[in-house]
């Protein structure tokens, strides 16, 4: 299928849209260091940073002329994406596994299943949309579809899991193929199954202290 | 057009709030109503301390000689003269640090309130008055020395 292509507009443009993906990941840092530094686990507060990329996103992709369907919310190419991403996930996931398995003395272990984990899907969709149905889309806008914006969103990705350095790492991995993946067929729910099924299987099996309970942010330090 | 005005109402949204963050933490963790002064006694330091906003609270301070904690102390005593001069509503706000062992030669004393935040989650220390230079001669008595002097000396 071939993938839809992306308005790229004059220089004015493109560096609108670099602006648009730094508002956003400025938003996030804000979330995720300031407010815990200076308020706490206030969920109002930090929820002000969240909702204003998300006015910011809604507003854009209004002016934009961007559907619900173009950013990845179909069923259409559903089936052309999970098949894409089914490789790579496998691949993550054995690779989870044997790591899980040399840490834990050649054996298995999973940590308790938690209900807080039946949120992972919707907030693995809720970080798809984010990183390709926004940050994917006007990285294409500012340095054009292919490599460099497929780097430009892994980086983004990246960045907001610092300093976790494992997960600052998995994510760079993971963002450069989720981002490829949906260059060549926007599905938000196939890269979410995919995003979902990695994050579980981290949380799952991988020892606590690795993961350090997949904290970012200020958070991690305790 | 409409796309770079909402990013610079979200940025300065985002200024706002941060910088609101910053001032209310740090009136949190620094607030502007405590007051305090101390002063050299040839035995010791005295002084007093109050919390304007708390004007019952008997705030707990600490003497840090040459940079380093020597004691704590309860400003829980009584100084009539705080009240009379208006800077407390009850005379029980002084405090006295005795006894203080130091060694012959010149020292330099601060007073701290300590202060306690987002639900004791946070303490600081928040300096009362001046920082004070004293010498102690041979005997172990407490002399204050003016900086403006010190600079002579020195």
């Amino acid at each position: 299928m071939k993938p839809e292509a992306i308005r790229v507009d004059e220089d004015g443009g493109r560096a609108l849209a670099a602006w648009e993906i730094v508002s956003v990941l400025i938003s996030c840092l804000i979330a995720e260091w300031v407010v815990l530094a200076f308020v706490g686990n206030s969920k109002l507060v930090g929820s002000i940073p969240v909702a204003l990329a998300l006015a910011l996103m809604s507003f854009s992709h209004l002016e934009r002329g961007e559907s619900f369907r173009d950013l990845g919310f179909r069923f259409d190419n559903f089936l052309a994406a999970a098949r894409l991403l089914i490789l790579p996930t496998v691949i993550a996931g054995a690779l989870i596994l044997l790591l899980t398995w040399l840490m834990r003395g050649q054996q298995f272990h999973f940590a308790d299943f938690r209900l807080r984990l039946l949120t992972v899907p919707l907030w693995a969709l809720f970080q798809q949309y984010a990183l390709q149905g926004f940050i994917n889309r006007r990285a294409q806008l500012a340095v054009g579809r292919g490599l460099k914006s497929v780097l430009l969103v892994a980086l983004v990705f990246s960045i907001v899991h610092l300093p976790n350095p494992l997960l600052a790492g998995l994510t760079l991995i993971g963002g450069v193929i989720w981002a490829a993946v949906y260059q060549r067929s926007p599905n938000l729910f196939a890269l979410a199954l995919s995003h979902a099924a990695v994050s579980l299987l981290l949380a799952l099996s991988l020892p606590a202290d690795l993961v350090y309970n997949l904290r970012v942010g200020l958070k991690y330090f305790g | 057009m409409k796309l770079a005005q909402a990013l610079i109402a979200k940025s300065i949204a985002e200024t706002v709030l941060v910088a609101s963050l910053a001032v209310v933490l740090y009136l949190n963790a620094f607030p502007p109503s405590l007051h305090g002064w101390g002063e050299v006694q040839p035995h010791g330091i005295s002084g007093w301390a109050v919390n304007h906003s708390d004007p019952w609270q008997r705030l707990e301070v600490q003497l840090f000689i040459d940079g380093k904690f020597v004691s704590n102390a309860t400003a829980n005593q009584s100084r009539p003269d705080v009240m009379a001069a208006g800077w407390a509503r009850d005379e029980w706000h002084g405090y006295n640090f005795k006894d203080l062992s130091l060694d012959p030669g010149i020292h330099l004393a601060r007073i701290y309130a300590l202060h306690s935040s987002r639900r004791e989650a946070h303490q600081t220390l928040q300096i009362l008055g001046d920082p004070i230079w004293f010498t102690v001669d041979e005997a172990g008595v407490l002399h204050s020395w003016s900086e403006i002097t010190l600079r002579k000396i020195r």
